[in-house]
């Protein structure tokens, strides 16, 4: 009579046990799936060029759209306030000196628009680096230097 | 004459009434928010941050742009519409402030 008890609460704390078993199992098996989201190696090297590009499209959507687009064809919403207009900047045959310095000393100290700000006084020289970085990647003729 | 005279106090009364408001950039922001004037009144902007500002607006009761300016300087600007004026900085995206126009 004793046993039959002892097997019975046995039987009860496997059936209990069971469920939260094949729980935990589930959890074990969808969890490397979620750490391989978001694991670092899926970014690019921070010294990449994947890298600069994405960090110079960020910089660029919040400093430069204003004037220069979303899309950098020199279409922004301030565009209309503007002559000489915000250039096009997909279409510039400009190479990576001069669109660095243009974006670094602004438009009046390259003999351009005064209307485009001195940006290293906001802008890191990174992420100014960047920002043409992104844009060279974007323009249909990208600069051969 | 005496026609001349009243169409000049009436220009100089016009005159006296329009008021100047100034707000400062500072820390990357607008010292006020929001602000109330009235058709005529000028609004001026000065830079007590040690970096440029710029001020302007696309609003429909005024649309300006008064340029880059650095640290001391000021820029003002004289309301001439009823309405809502938006005003931004196009250096520091977050720095932005409203002024109600009435007439």
């Amino acid at each position: 009579m004793l046993n039959f008890i002892f097997i019975r609460k046995l039987a009860v704390f496997f059936m209990m046990i069971c469920p939260l078993a094949v729980y935990a199992e589930e959890q074990a098996a969808s969890k490397p799936e979620a750490e391989e989201a978001v694991k670092p190696e899926s970014f690019p090297p921070k010294d990449s060029p994947a890298a600069a590009i994405i960090r110079g499209e960020t910089a660029f959507k919040r400093y430069c759209i204003l004037c220069h687009g979303v899309n950098a064809d020199g279409k922004g919403r301030a565009a209309k306030n503007y002559d000489p207009k915000p250039a096009n900047l997909r279409a510039s045959d400009k190479n990576t000196i001069y669109k660095t310095m243009i974006v670094t000393k602004g438009g009046a100290a390259m003999g351009r628009s005064a209307f485009m700000p001195q940006w290293s006084e906001e802008l890191t020289k990174e992420q100014i680096t960047d920002v043409v970085t992104y844009l060279n990647s974007i323009a249909e003729h990208p600069p051969k230097d | 004459m005496s026609k001349f005279f009243v169409l000049l106090l009436g220009v100089l009364a016009s005159y006296s009434f329009a008021a100047d408001f100034p707000v400062e950039q500072k820390n990357k922001a607008f010292t006020a928010s929001s602000l109330k004037v009235k058709v005529g009144d000028t609004v001026t902007f000065k830079n007590v941050d040690a970096f440029n500002h710029n001020i302007f607006s696309l609003s429909d009761a005024k649309s300006f742009d008064l340029g880059s300016y650095p640290q001391g300087q000021s820029r003002s600007v004289t309301m001439d519409k009823p309405g809502t004026v938006e005003v931004e900085c196009s250096i520091h995206p977050d720095m932005k402030m409203t002024i109600e126009v009435a007439k």
